[in-house]
């Protein structure tokens, strides 16, 4: 266990290290951490707040403020779904619903076994192609319920989004 | 359309006109409109601002309308409805506060805050009619009963809804948040389902204390207050100084002590814990006794600051172990007896004892009862055998008076906080003068230097810009070094030097000892190191020392504080406000006890003993001999009862330092007198042995004053009367000085003495108890018309001597069974090490591997290499830990605590007062084996 986490602090303390910005700041080694790690283990907050010279608390503070930020690790694959104004008018319910059901998920979240990470978008930027969704950041537009199904069937078990 | 810049103003202006409601206030520059108001006695209603912080506007509740001066001169509107607590004045202003929409507004931000608060204590229809006997059945919903709320009727929230008037009729739903309470951390309940998230807290922790030990969570309507990832404040980086609570406008944070309790009077007196003197409201209850203690704002001691001691540690003062009635050893045994049988017994066995008695007064003693005590012994005892318990390091000040001429600090607190530049010499200040750290912490973050000399790393080591630890007892030589390279480099104020200072060939030739070469030899610290912090030093103006010199070899701590004061002088650090020397002494009235005379060696007003002339003055005033003779200090009063030169031992209270291993052969030598006298309000260790132990006061009781280490005399009233026989110090003295027909004793009260000591205490000439009743006085005060005097040393009508000190190499340690020095150190916060919260039944603990820091020459002689489980053994203590090769110094490991597991033990301790036990943090004698890893964490084991 000790030895485990010495290594996460590791690799943590690498990716805080490596920052090519002019100015590092609690914010910028926290994104550069969940860049290189996926999301924010407990060890990355100690980190950052010891590399910053600021309390644990003060780290959480900024973490806990942005969404983006996870903690927990990422699933393999992550789904996302555009639910702006453009995309509800021309179908997104049908297209979250239909995933829900694939995923026996109630609202965004992990699957139960770690696979996929379904999560909803305000906007994806391709209203014109609405609706959108995102697999492993890349873009499918004019998607029915069936359609996004079937994509998301097809996700193996190798690790899609990095 | 073109904009036209308003023309630069020709000067800042000193003050403000502004009118708030029709009335005209003149206001400071910068000051918000909020603070104007209250100034000129205008509520404006408010729930995040606190003073002491940055205007933060949060709460939206100080709202108010604002026209402003165009550059034409018409008045014209601040857009929107601004917060009055973050617009700051300007000239020619015109406030609203209480406009008809602006009120409207205000009601409608507290229905929105009320929609996630519980109101049940607004909104009952029982409110006028329900006593404190009636159940509540139906008409209030459970969770939000006015009963469930520990701050029910002393709630900032409800008093501002009261008097906003708000109609309770909200068309808004109540959302409940259904939030666990954290009921595991030590003395300190936390409720988020009644935080209205106005961040008073978090901005106190941060602002005021420098913690940051609570933050906000998430964003948006899911804001609320807590910790990183929800964790215990037990590795947050809490040092439970209840600021927090202190602000907080609802129940959401509290006290768990009494926290169901109601004050029915509140009084205000010194805090008994440490010499900083805060100033205390104490809460008492109908049944007489103390529930809780919030510290004062407008006190100048502490400006509303206090700490784990202050905030956590009154309760003694109620414990039911308190003695009641007068003992008398009969038959080998204490029994009750009356107090005439008491004085009787005294008054019959004590004259045999005349000039083999010994005095230890206690540093929580008044003034009043130090003066009383020193004079009994001197007049009725004929000896000059007092001295207070906590005087364990009398050279902190002794050099002070050789070398400046007086034995205090020489400047205020909370100057520290404009202090550029920090010395600060083997103190562990946050746990012994905690509120002194707060203006250090501040000046610091703001980038202020801070070099810290010390073998342990303290709170005040992270803050440091430059921690040293040098070889231990070598802190002189590093002081000298510093001095040197300060003259080398012709660093120093030449200016004061010149001026006020017998001259640069004499700094030249104090410091001629200090080679550098030698220096680092003997300190162990690179010369570039030392030379730093120099630089730092001298560069830093105005600078402070602070020196407890806590892991010093009494004989060296002398000479350390010449080269400190040296220092100073060489730098201009003495006579300027924010600059200065601060001895840190642990006793709250250590200051006062040393001022009116309760030591072996001075007389009131440091008149010294030996001094004929001054042995003159006193005899006079008293109309009695004063015995000539040096007395027995505490130090050496155990070899003074062991070849008899003392036989009857008088002491006033109880001190840590008796059972605590600082005075060696102490506890053993009291068996060999034939008398002991105890006054005390418990029985403990000492008291065993009495012959006669006396019932008296707290300090909760008490009438009188205390002089805190910064010179300020301040009042202590009594809160709570007594609760058996028990008398005031004072009076037990005073009361066995005429049972024995002495002169000179006839005073009614406190004041009387008060009035006596002050004629022979020079400096507090000018006070008196009327005048203290408006706030502390800082001595000298030689009349009523002196406003007492901040900063020692002022005038240039002195010129102060170098003191020559010579460079020593450190003791040897020569300890064949334990051959290493171990320097334990406590701090707040352990944010790379590995650490775990647990449950441990009723309360949450700290588990954590102990890191013992080590040499890398040291652990290759052991074959030990980094991550190794070593086992630390020393007299009377033993445990393991990781190995990190970091150690500064050969022959030095070194193991930090978390302060943390020390709140815990606090907490959970079963005696009657706790923060007397607080451990200090001495260095100590160990050897070091390699050990295997320990099954279980022995903190766990420890809080089960």
């Amino acid at each position: 266990m000790a030895a485990d986490s010495e290594t996460l602090r590791q690799q943590i303390r690498e990716s805080i290290k490596t920052q090519k910005r002019p100015t590092v700041t609690v914010l910028s080694s926290l994104l550069a951490v969940q860049d290189s790690l996926g999301y924010l283990p407990d060890e990355a907050i100690e980190e950052v707040a010891a590399h910053s010279k600021a309390t644990i608390n003060e780290v959480w503070g900024v973490a806990s403020f942005y969404t983006n930020f996870r903690f927990t690790p990422p699933a393999k694959h992550v789904v996302e779904v555009c639910w702006g104004p453009t995309c509800h008018l021309v179908g997104a319910t049908g297209i979250i619903q239909g995933l829900l059901d694939e995923f026996k998920l109630s609202g965004e979240g992990d699957t139960p076994d770690g696979r996929v990470t379904l999560r909803y978008n305000t906007c994806l930027g391709a209203c014109a192609q609405g609706p959108v969704m995102m697999v492993d950041h890349h873009l499918a537009g004019r998607v029915t319920p069936e359609t996004a199904r079937a994509k998301v069937k097809s996700l193996g078990d190798t690790n899609g989004h990095r | 359309m073109t904009t036209q810049l308003p023309p630069p103003p020709p000067s800042p202006p000193t003050q403000v006109n502004i009118t708030i409601d029709g009335v005209k206030v003149v206001a400071k520059p910068g000051t918000m409109v909020l603070q104007a108001a209250m100034d000129a006695g205008i509520y404006i209603p408010y729930l995040c601002y606190y003073p002491g912080t940055k205007p933060f506007g949060a709460c939206r509740m100080c709202v108010v309308k604002v026209e402003q001066p165009g550059p034409d001169g018409q008045l014209r509107p601040l857009p929107g409805s601004p917060a009055s607590c973050t617009t700051p004045v300007a000239e020619g202003m015109v406030v609203k506060t209480n406009l008809p929409d602006i009120v409207d507004l205000r009601k409608g931000i507290m229905d929105l805050l009320l929609s996630e608060h519980p109101h049940g204590c607004l909104t009952c229809h029982r409110i006028e009619l329900c006593g404190p006997a009636d159940v509540c059945l139906r008409h209030v919903s459970v969770n939000d009963r006015c009963v469930t709320c520990p701050k029910n009727e002393r709630c900032e929230l409800k008093d501002t809804v009261r008097w906003l008037d708000i109609p309770m009729e909200t068309p808004l739903t109540y959302n409940n948040r259904h939030l666990p309470l954290k009921v595991k951390d030590p003395f300190w309940d936390m409720d988020m389902n009644l935080c209205i998230v106005c961040g008073r807290c978090v901005r106190v922790c941060d602002e005021i204390r420098g913690d940051t030990a609570l933050t906000f969570l998430n964003r948006a309507g899911k804001s609320l207050i807590g910790t990183s990832r929800g964790t215990s404040l037990l590795e947050s980086g809490c040092e439970f100084c209840g600021a927090c609570i202190d602000a907080c406008p609802t129940g959401a944070l509290v006290e768990r002590d009494y926290k169901w309790d109601k004050a029915n009077r509140t009084v205000v007196t010194t805090c008994p814990h440490c010499p900083v003197g805060c100033q205390m409201t104490l809460e008492v209850n109908k049944r007489n006794k103390v529930i809780r203690s919030i510290p004062l704002r407008q006190a100048e001691a502490n400006r509303g600051q206090a700490c784990f001691k202050g905030k956590f540690g009154l309760d003694f003062v109620n414990h039911k172990d308190r003695l009641k009635k007068p003992l008398v050893r009969v038959n080998n045994q204490l029994r009750e007896a009356s107090w005439d049988e008491a004085l009787d017994y005294l008054a019959e066995r004590l004259p045999k004892h005349k000039g083999k008695y010994a005095l230890i007064a206690s540093p929580r003693g008044i003034n009043e009862e130090a003066y009383l005590a020193q004079k009994f012994a001197r007049v009725v005892m004929a000896t000059n055998n007092v001295d207070l318990s906590s005087n364990l390091r009398p050279e902190l000040t002794a050099p002070l008076s050789e070398m400046l001429g007086h034995q205090a600090a020489t400047n205020p607190i909370w100057e520290l906080e404009q202090s550029k530049g920090f010395l600060v010499v083997s103190s562990n200040m946050t746990e012994e003068q905690n509120v002194v750290v707060l203006p250090i912490k501040k000046a610091a973050r703001a980038g202020a230097a801070l070099i810290v000399i010390d073998q342990r790393e303290t709170e005040l080591t992270r803050y440091a810009s430059l921690w040293l630890r040098p070889r231990p007892g070598s802190e002189t030589a590093l002081v000298g070094g510093m001095l040197r390279v300060i003259v080398d480099e012709s660093l120093a104020d030449a200016q004061f030097v010149g001026d006020r200072t017998s001259g640069a060939d004499a700094l030249r030739a104090a410091v001629s000892a200090f080679d550098l070469a030698k220096v680092e030899a003997a300190t162990g610290i690179p010369q570039a190191k030392f030379q730093d912090a120099a630089r730092r030093f001298a560069k830093a103006k105005p600078a402070a020392i602070l020196y407890a010199l806590d892991t010093l070899p009494a004989a060296m701590r002398g000479d350390c504080v010449r080269a400190l004061v040296s220092l100073a002088l060489a730098t201009g650090n003495v006579g300027k406000p924010s600059a200065g020397l601060y001895p840190l002494f642990t006793g709250a009235n250590e200051q006062g006890g040393r001022d009116v005379g309760c030591l072996p060696d001075y007389l009131p007003g440091y008149r010294r003993v030996e001094d004929p002339a001054a042995r003159a003055e006193v005899a006079k005033a008293w109309s009695a001999e004063v015995p000539s003779a040096k007395g027995v200090s505490l130090r050496d009063m155990a070899t003074a009862i062991g070849d008899g030169r003392v036989s009857a031992l008088h002491i006033i209270g109880d001190s840590a330092n008796f059972s605590n291993g600082q005075l060696p052969g102490f506890m053993e030598s009291l068996a060999k007198l034939d008398l002991l006298i105890v006054q005390d309000s418990f029985l403990t260790e000492v008291n065993r042995a009495a012959h006669v132990v006396l019932p008296t006061f707290t300090f909760a009781e008490k009438n009188g004053t205390y002089t805190n280490m910064e010179r300020r005399v301040q009042l202590l009233r009594p809160a709570i009367g007594p609760k058996g026989e028990e008398e005031a110090s004072w009076r037990v003295i005073y009361r066995i000085a005429r049972r024995m027909e002495a002169e000179g004793f006839d005073h009614e009260d406190t004041v009387n003495i008060f009035e006596e000591l002050k004629d022979l205490v020079p400096g507090y000439g000018g006070l008196s108890y009327a005048r203290l009743q408006k706030g502390g006085v800082q001595w000298p005060c030689p009349s009523p018309d002196s406003s007492g005097t901040p900063v020692l040393h002022a005038a240039a009508d002195r010129k102060f001597a170098f003191a020559p000190v010579k460079l020593e190499e450190p003791p040897a340690h020569s300890d064949a069974e334990y051959p290493l020095v171990l320097a334990r150190g406590r701090v707040l916060l352990d944010p790379d090490g590995e650490m775990e919260v647990v449950d441990a039944g009723r309360r949450n603990a700290v588990r954590r591997d102990e890191v013992i820091e080590m040499h890398p020459d040291d652990a290759r002689r052991m074959g030990v290499s980094a991550g190794d489980w070593l086992e630390v053994i020393g007299r009377g203590e033993r445990f393991k830990g990781v190995a990190r090769l970091t150690g500064p110094q050969r022959g030095m490991v070194a193991a930090t605590a978390l302060f943390g597991q020390l709140a815990t033990q606090l907490d959970a301790s079963r005696t009657a007062d706790p923060m007397m036990d607080v451990p200090g943090l001495p260095l100590t004698a160990v050897r070091v084996e390699k050990a295997s890893a320990p099954a279980v964490s022995a903190d766990l084991a420890a809080a089960d």
